[in-house]
């Protein structure tokens, strides 16, 4: 279609405005002042505190939030489609970009529910790397929410600080991947490879500083008068209403539901570790700005546990249809040689089956609801992304509060973009 | 953390089969509405009827042996290449207890010709969303939705991505086993080799 510059940015707006239930005839302006005395104003999808491209059409009066409405799907890729049609091991570097602030929780969730269609056990070590990798990531996807929903709501330098911890974290992924973020390190029968020497003592020294930094945190912030008056009382949701929309993870701890999949249908032998659920009681963002810095502390209890079990052993699974064999086995065993060509030609073939398999990420409920009918490919596969449902509750929790608290709200409910829109 | 409890979580034994509680029930209550039943790693799914698919839910969420009180996911499965006399789509449902620590899968199955399933939206708030997103990404409509549209892609988009006819990969490579469709591929100024239509 032939258009000038101008008509094709102008298409682009309308279509935005049309999406969100808006007159997309009506493009010159972003806000527009409707017949009942409200405003409409569009917020984002470059606003700063939406973190990623999160767009919201509010429709005020005066300053007040009447409605919000979400726009989503700026950073849809279609990873689902791509899914069918890469084999089950080629699927794991995908896992790690949608929720990119947890990408090790990710792996995890898609090979524990590729490992329950294959049927198969991952060895003990694996098992306890596993936990230790997925709560460093929790604890580093934490920092990267109290960093920045500090700083929406006007305070800097809890940002610096929890940069600082969460670089040592990287770090260990970098040290033991070779790639700080979109590591792909836990894989479908265990892990890429054994974590190298040095690994205990980089992660000893998270267990022995971060209790102090924390500390700072909370004296920097949990008593802040200025901070306490932003968020208590703030974007409420009810027990019913956080149930009813499906939130998950301290989003739905915070309004005092003490579920955690950890707790209640634990996988990787969570049931071994001791630790607690926070929970709130009035499911405002104070209660979920405090759910989550208790559970950063419960991850590194639950980090020292696992530390001190970790038992020697292989890392993958000796399921030769599923983990490629070690380097010298293929050079003295024929077998082994077409074990692994096979592997690496084809891949895994799960039998013909269906599992929904979740586990608690950083955000809440990740899920794969996977679908094999005997290939090599997924026939489907899901994502239940926790970001998506508990944003489907943002206008729930912003109705009736001030613009400025939307970015608290938004903050409080620590949704990644790309979680959201897969 | 003043006035704020921490618990040790709800630590309920896990049930052998997931959602073997809801089909207990619907044996029971609904024994009709059971179409089919399938079990796949000590997971169930049950296969109701789309008449019968509100009653079913809502009876699963507020009965006091049940209580399916959380929606965790809606999507869709397509099947283009089922024996003839089965429909094309499985729209699949899962629903979580939080008090019984149970996952139940429902399925309904609909038709190429005939894709609507009735809404949950009035049960569940968090249905919105899903509905819309399986709308989008298969076409199954959901009827009675107060607000049917696109949710991940742009409001023009044409098409389903997630149904199987639709696709988006594999575009034609030159090789010499399809020489002459790349030949004349070339000779047309307006695209490039490899193109799609």
């Amino acid at each position: 279609m032939a258009r000038d510059n101008r008509g094709e940015e102008m298409d682009e707006f309308a279509r935005g405005r049309a999406a969100v239930g808006l007159d997309p005839e009506n493009s010159a302006i972003d806000a527009t002042r409707l017949e009942d005395g409200t405003m409409e104003l569009n917020m984002g999808p470059q606003h700063p505190s939406t973190h990623g491209v999160l767009r919201l059409v509010l429709d005020l009066d005066g300053e007040v939030v009447k409605e919000c409405r979400p726009d989503i799907g700026y950073l849809h890729t279609g990873f689902e489609k791509s899914f069918e049609s890469h084999t089950y091991w080629q699927c794991v570097p995908y896992t790690d970009r949608m929720d990119y602030l947890g990408p090790m929780l990710n792996n995890l969730g898609f090979a524990l529910a590729v490992e329950k269609l294959l049927g198969i056990e991952v060895p003990e070590r694996a098992r306890y790397l596993r936990v230790i990798l997925s709560e460093l990531t929790r604890v580093a996807s934490h920092l990267i929410w109290f960093g920045t929903s500090a700083m929406d709501m006007g305070a800097t330098s809890p940002f610096m600080y929890a940069w600082r911890e969460r670089e040592t974290i990287l770090d260990i992924n970098e040290f033991i991947s070779g790639v700080r973020m979109h590591t792909s390190f836990i894989r479908i029968g265990g892990l890429m490879a054994d974590v190298p020497d040095g690994f205990v003592e980089m992660v000893q020294h998270v267990l022995d500083t971060f209790p102090k930094a924390f500390d700072e945190y909370e004296l920097l912030v949990t008593n802040n008068p200025i901070f306490r008056d932003r968020t208590i009382g703030i974007g409420v949701i009810s027990r019913e209403d956080a149930v009813a929309y499906g939130l998950s993870g301290p989003s739905l701890r915070g309004s005092g539901i003490p579920y955690d999949l950890r707790k209640a249908q634990p996988y990787c032998g969570y049931e071994e570790f001791a630790f607690d659920v926070p929970i709130g009681t009035h499911g405002d963002v104070y209660d979920r700005y405090l759910c989550r810095m208790q559970e950063m502390r419960e991850s590194l209890k639950i980090i020292d546990q696992a530390l001190r079990r970790l038992p020697d052993g292989p890392v993958t699974s000796m399921n030769r249809k599923v983990s490629p064999p070690p380097r010298n086995e293929i050079n003295t065993s024929m077998e082994s040689l077409i074990n692994h060509f096979k592997l690496v030609t084809e891949g895994m073939h799960p039998p013909k089956g269906t599992t929904y398999t979740a586990i608690e990420s950083a955000r809440g409920e990740l899920g794969y609801y996977i679908v094999s009918d005997g290939s090599n490919r997924p026939y489907r596969c899901k994502v239940r992304a926790p970001s998506f449902s508990n944003l489907a509750g943002l206008p729930s929790m912003t109705r009736g509060h001030l613009i400025a608290d939307t970015v608290a709200i938004i903050g409080s409910i620590d949704i990644v973009l790309g979680d959201v829109d897969r | 953390m003043g006035g704020h409890g921490v618990t040790e979580g709800r630590e309920a034994a896990v049930s052998e089969v997931a959602g073997s509680r809801a089909r207990d029930l619907l044996r029971r209550l609904m024994p009709a509405s059971i179409l089919e039943e399938h079990e796949s790693c000590s997971e169930l799914t049950l296969v109701v009827d789309r008449s019968e698919l509100v009653e079913v839910v809502k009876l699963l969420r507020d009965h006091h042996e049940a209580l399916y009180n959380l929606p965790v996911l809606v999507t869709a499965v397509d099947y283009p290449d089922r024996e003839p006399d089965l429909p094309r789509f499985d729209v699949v449902y899962v629903f979580r207890s939080l008090p019984f620590n149970d996952v139940v899968q429902i399925v309904v199955r609909v038709t190429e010709q005939d894709p609507h399933v009735p809404t949950l939206e009035d049960l569940f708030a968090g249905m919105d969303w899903h509905e819309r997103e399986t709308f989008d990404l298969f076409g199954i409509v959901f009827d009675g939705h107060h607000d049917l549209k696109r949710i991940l892609l742009p409001s023009d988009w044409e098409g389903h991505p997630l149904r199987k006819d639709y696709i988006s990969f594999g575009e034609p490579v030159a090789f010499t086993h399809n020489l002459d469709w790349a030949l004349q591929e070339a000779q047309r100024p307006d695209t490039m080799p490899g193109e799609m239509e």
